[in-house]
C-alpha cells in the first residue's frame, strides 16, 4: 500500500517534470537559448489559470486550457523580451541565459507586488472520484495529470513529427544556419517553439497546482527539477528526457523510502553528477555534435 | 546632351574643295579637363573638429628622471603605466599616461574609505549597515568574478558555498563557543572541501552544463540546511555564534568597526584577484578563451589545471567570507541560498561587466544600493535591479566597462561606413586594391585614365555624335578629336574593328582578342552596307562603352 502510494505518487511527478523538462530541451536544441525563466512562465500560467477560475469558470477542463494559454503567453513574452533582440548579437548563449534569469527576476518579483505572497488554489479539475486497482487506490487527480501530461506530449511530439511547422522546428533543431538557408525564419519559428513549450509549463502548472499550491517564486523547484532531467536526459533529446524523468523518478520513490524524503535531492544530484561524469552530455546526448551558435 | 547649336565649328580644310567636306557644324562650347582634375583633388570628406583622435593630456617631461620609473615590492611592475616621449614638433620630453584606472581604483577607495565622515546624520544607520553589506558582497562577487571570469566556469553555486560555509561555522561556534577570529579561517575549510567537491563535474562538463547542474546544487543545499533540524530550522537562520564587535561599544562605534571590517575584507578580495588574475594563473587562462581552448592544448598550456586551481582558490576565499559572515552578523539566515540572492549576484557581476574587478564591485554598489537603500520600496526594487540587468545584457556586450570599447567599435564601424560610400569605385582601386598591389603605379595610372574618362564623357553630345557621322575623315572639332584619340589609344584587346563579310557590300563589328591567333569575337548581327556606316557604328559602340565604364 505505502509502495504503491509512492510509485504513483512518482509516476505523477515523473509525468509534469518530464513535461516542463522536454520544453526546456526543445528551447535548447532549436533556438539555443537555455532559458532559466520558466520558473516565472509556470507562476504566470498558475495564476492566469487562477483569475480564469475565479472570474470566468470554474469548470475544470475550461481552467487547465486558460492555465495552458496563458503559459503560451508567458512564452511568448519571454521570446520577445529576451531571443528577438539578442539572437543573432555576439555571445548569444550566456547573454539570453542571463536575460531570461533577469526575466524571471523582474517577473516574480511582479507578481509578488500584484498577488501578494499568500498562495492561491485552483478548483478541483478532474473532479474527486477514485480507482481502486488490485489493492491500491488511485485517485482523479493522479489518473487525470498523467492522462493529460501524456495526451498532451504525444499531441506535441506528434504535431512536431506530422505538421509543416513541426517540420520546421525539427530543421532547426538539426541546423539552424542550414535552416534559415533554405528560408525558415529564425524569429517566427522562436515564436512557435516558445509558445508550445511555454504552453507546456503551463500545463505542468495546473496539474502541479493540484498538489501543491500557486504562489509567486513556486515555479523554481519545478524548473531545477525540469533542467536537472533535462541535463541528466540530455539537452535537445525527447528520448533521453523520458529516460532521465523515469530514472529520477524511480530514485526519489527509493530513497523516499529507503533513507528518508530528507535526502531525496542529495541522492538525485549524485545520480545526476554520477551520469554526468560518465557521459558530460546526459544520457542521449551526443558528446560531439553539440549545438553551435 | 543639350543642344546649344550657336557654337560652330569651322572646317578649315573645306576651302581646299573636298568632296564630302562641311563648311560649318554645330558644336559644343569648350570645357576644360581642368574641372575634372580640380574636382577629383578635393577633400568631400567632412571634417569635425574634435573627436577624431584619442586625446591624452601630456604631461611635463622630468628630464633624466623621464626613465626612472617607481616600481612597487614584492613585484616589479609600475605603480602607473606611463610613456615617455620627445614631443616631434617642439622636441621638449612629455609624458603620457597610458593606462589610468589605478587613478580611478585609488581615489573609489579612498572614497570609501572617507564616506562614513560624510554621510547624513538620519541616515547613517540605513547607509552604514548597507556600506558593510556592500563590503561582504562585493568580496563574493570578486571570488565569483574570478570563478567566472578568469576561470570561464559558469557556477551558479557561489552562494551556496559562502551559505555552506557561515552554516557551519556557526553551527561549530554556536556548539563548541568558538572565538570569532577561528570563523574565518575554519570557513576557509569549509570552502576547500567543498569547491574541491563541485570542482570534480566541472573537469567534464562544459558551460551551461555545468551552470545548470550548480543551480541545482544551490537548490539542493537551501533543501537541506532548510529542512535540517540542527540548523535551526524553526527560527529562519543560524544565530548566536560571536562576533568581533564588542557589545559595550557605543551604536555608532559598533557600526563604524563593521564597516571598516568588511572594507578591509574587500581589499582582501581585492589583492586575491590582483594575484590570481593578474599573474601566472591568470596568464595561462588568458591563452586558452572559449573557444580556442584547443590551441591552447597544442601550445602545451594545461588550461584545466590552472581552471580547477582557481575554482579551488576562489573557493577557499568564498569559504573565508562565509566565515567572516557569520562572524560579522553573528550568524546567518536561510535567505542566503535563496534564488533571488544568486540572481542578485549575478546582477552584481552582469551589470559591471565580467572579467573585470572594477566590474564586480560598481556592479555590487549598484544592486546593494537598490537593495539596501531603498528597502522602502518593495517588490519594485528588485524589478529595477532585474531591469537594469535585462538592459545591460540586451544592448551592452560586456557591462557598464564595456560601453568604451564598444562605443568605439561602433563608430569605427560606422566611419568606415560612411567611408565605404564615398569612395569612387569608376576604374579606380579601392583601398584593400591598392595595398594588395606590388606595381603602385598603377594605381595612379587608374586614376588617370579615370579622371580623362571623367572629363570625356562631358564631351558626348549630339552635336559631336552628329559631326562624326557627317565627316567621318579629315579635320574635326576639338571636342570629337579628344574622344576619338582617346579611342584610338585603347589596348589591343576587346578593341573593334570591322570584318568584310562580303566586299563593298556587307561590313560587320568584330571585337580583337588580343592575341595572336585567337580570332576576333562576333560583337553583333548587324550587317552594314558601307565602311563609312560600320566605322561609324564603331565609335557608336565606343561612345557606349565610354559611358557605362
Amino acid at each position: 500500500m505505502d509502495i504503491w502510494f509512492l510509485v504513483s505518487n512518482t509516476i505523477v511527478l515523473a509525468c509534469i517534470y518530464g513535461t516542463l523538462a522536454i520544453g526546456i530541451s526543445i528551447t535548447w536544441s532549436s533556438l539555443g537559448l537555455l532559458n532559466l525563466s520558466y520558473g516565472f512562465i509556470f507562476a504566470f500560467a498558475g495564476y492566469g489559470a487562477w483569475l480564469f477560475a475565479q472570474h470566468v469558470s470554474p469548470f475544470g477542463p475550461a481552467v487547465l486550457v486558460a492555465g495552458i494559454l496563458s503559459g503560451a503567453l508567458g512564452g511568448v513574452i519571454i521570446c520577445a523580451l529576451g531571443f528577438i533582440p539578442i539572437h543573432d548579437k555576439p555571445n548569444f548563449t550566456i547573454r539570453g541565459l542571463i536575460a531570461t534569469l533577469a526575466i524571471n527576476l523582474i517577473g516574480t518579483q511582479f507578481l509578488l507586488w500584484w498577488f501578494g505572497p499568500r498562495s492561491k488554489s485552483l478548483p478541483e479539475i478532474f473532479g474527486d472520484w477514485s480507482v481502486s486497482l488490485s489493492g491500491a487506490v488511485f485517485s482523479a487527480d493522479k489518473v487525470g495529470n498523467v492522462v493529460t501530461s501524456i495526451l498532451m506530449l504525444t499531441v506535441v511530439l506528434r504535431w512536431m513529427q506530422s505538421s509543416r511547422r513541426g517540420l520546421e522546428i525539427r530543421a532547426m533543431m538539426m541546423n539552424p544556419h542550414a535552416a534559415s538557408i533554405v528560408g525558415i525564419g529564425v524569429r517566427r519559428t522562436s515564436f512557435y517553439v516558445m509558445g508550445i513549450t511555454g504552453g507546456l509549463a503551463g500545463l505542468a502548472a495546473v496539474l502541479l497546482s493540484q498538489t501543491y499550491y500557486i504562489s509567486p517564486f513556486g515555479g523554481l523547484m519545478p524548473m531545477i527539477k525540469g533542467v536537472s532531467i533535462a541535463l541528466c536526459g540530455g539537452l535537445g533529446s525527447v528520448r533521453g528526457a523520458v529516460i532521465a524523468a523515469v530514472l529520477l523518478g524511480l530514485n526519489e520513490a527509493l530513497t523516499g523510502v529507503s533513507i528518508g524524503g530528507r535526502y531525496v535531492l542529495i541522492t538525485q544530484f549524485t545520480v545526476i553528477i554520477a551520469i554526468l561524469l560518465v557521459r558530460p552530455r546526459g544520457i542521449a546526448g551526443l558528446l560531439d555534435r553539440a549545438r553551435e551558435a | 546632351m543639350s543642344r546649344d547649336s550657336d557654337i560652330k565649328w569651322r572646317n578649315p580644310l573645306f576651302v581646299w574643295g573636298g568632296k564630302s567636306d562641311v563648311e560649318e557644324l554645330p558644336t559644343i562650347p569648350f570645357r576644360s579637363h581642368q574641372e575634372v582634375w580640380e574636382r577629383t583633388r578635393q577633400s568631400r570628406a567632412k571634417l569635425n573638429p574634435v573627436g577624431r583622435l584619442r586625446y591624452y593630456h601630456k604631461w611635463a617631461g622630468h628630464g633624466g628622471r623621464m626613465w626612472n620609473r617607481l616600481r612597487y615590492w614584492p613585484t616589479r611592475r609600475r605603480v602607473l603605466r606611463l610613456r615617455g616621449e620627445y614631443n616631434p614638433k617642439t622636441l621638449r620630453a612629455e609624458k603620457t599616461i597610458v593606462d589610468k584606472r589605478p587613478i580611478w581604483w585609488v581615489l573609489g577607495l579612498l572614497a570609501l574609505a572617507i564616506g562614513p565622515l560624510f554621510t547624513p546624520g538620519d541616515l547613517q544607520n540605513t547607509l552604514l549597515t548597507a556600506g558593510a553589506t556592500f563590503g561582504i558582497y562585493s568580496a563574493i562577487s570578486l571570488c565569483w568574478m574570478l570563478i567566472m571570469g578568469t576561470a570561464g566556469i559558469f557556477s551558479l553555486a557561489s552562494y551556496a558555498v559562502v551559505g555552506t560555509a557561515a552554516f557551519a561555522t556557526a553551527l561549530l561556534a554556536v556548539k563548541f563557543a568558538l572565538p570569532w577570529w577561528l570563523l574565518p579561517p575554519i570557513g576557509a575549510l569549509v570552502g576547500l572541501v567543498f569547491g574541491g567537491i563541485i570542482a570534480l563535474p566541472a573537469t567534464r562538463l562544459d558551460g551551461f552544463y555545468y551552470a545548470l547542474l550548480t543551480l541545482g546544487l544551490n537548490e539542493l543545499c537551501r533543501v537541506y540546511f532548510v529542512t535540517s533540524k540542527e540548523f535551526g530550522a524553526a527560527n529562519g537562520g543560524l544565530y548566536g555564534a560571536t562576533t568581533y564587535v564588542p557589545e559595550d561599544w557605543s551604536q555608532l562605534g559598533q557600526l563604524l568597526l563593521a564597516y571598516y571590517a568588511c572594507f578591509g575584507l574587500m581589499l582582501l578580495a581585492l589583492l586575491l584577484y590582483r594575484f590570481v588574475n593578474g599573474r601566472r594563473l591568470g596568464r595561462i587562462l588568458r591563452m586558452a578563451p572559449e573557444k580556442r581552448e584547443a590551441f591552447a592544448e597544442a601550445t602545451g598550456v594545461n588550461f584545466r589545471q590552472a581552471r580547477v586551481w582557481v575554482f579551488v582558490i576562489s573557493s577557499i576565499g568564498l569559504g573565508f567570507i562565509g566565515g567572516f559572515y557569520t562572524a560579522n552578523f553573528g550568524g546567518v539566515a536561510f535567505s542566503i541560498f535563496n534564488f533571488d540572492t544568486v540572481l542578485l549576484g549575478l546582477a552584481m557581476l552582469v551589470i559591471g561587466g565580467i572579467g573585470r574587478a572594477e566590474g564586480a564591485v560598481v556592479g555590487t554598489l549598484i544592486v546593494v544600493f537598490f537593495d539596501q537603500v531603498m528597502n522602502t520600496w518593495g517588490p519594485a526594487r528588485f524589478m529595477i535591479i532585474g531591469l537594469i540587468m535585462l538592459l545591460v545584457v540586451l544592448y551592452l556586450r560586456n557591462g557598464l566597462f564595456g560601453i568604451k570599447a564598444q562605443f568605439r567599435a561602433w563608430r569605427d564601424k560606422k566611419k568606415s561606413e560612411r567611408r565605404s560610400t564615398r569612395a569612387e569605385k569608376g576604374g579606380e582601386m579601392l583601398p584593400e586594391e591598392a595595398t594588395e598591389t606590388d606595381d603602385k603605379s598603377i594605381i595612379y595610372q587608374r586614376r588617370y585614365d579615370k579622371m580623362t574618362r571623367d572629363h570625356l564623357k562631358t564631351l558626348v553630345t549630339a552635336e559631336i555624335i552628329e559631326e562624326h557621322r557627317q565627316t567621318l575623315n579629315g579635320q574635326h572639332s576639338e571636342a570629337l578629336e579628344r574622344l576619338l584619340v582617346y579611342f584610338r589609344t585603347r589596348p589591343q584587346e576587346e578593341k573593334y574593328a570591322i570584318m568584310a563579310v562580303e566586299r563593298f557590300a556587307g561590313y560587320r563589328i568584330v571585337a580583337l582578342s588580343g592575341h595572336r591567333g585567337v580570332a576576333p569575337r562576333v560583337v553583333e548581327d548587324k550587317i552594314y552596307s558601307t565602311p563609312d556606316d560600320a566605322c561609324h557604328g564603331v565609335f557608336m559602340r565606343r561612345i557606349q562603352d565610354l559611358l557605362e565604364s
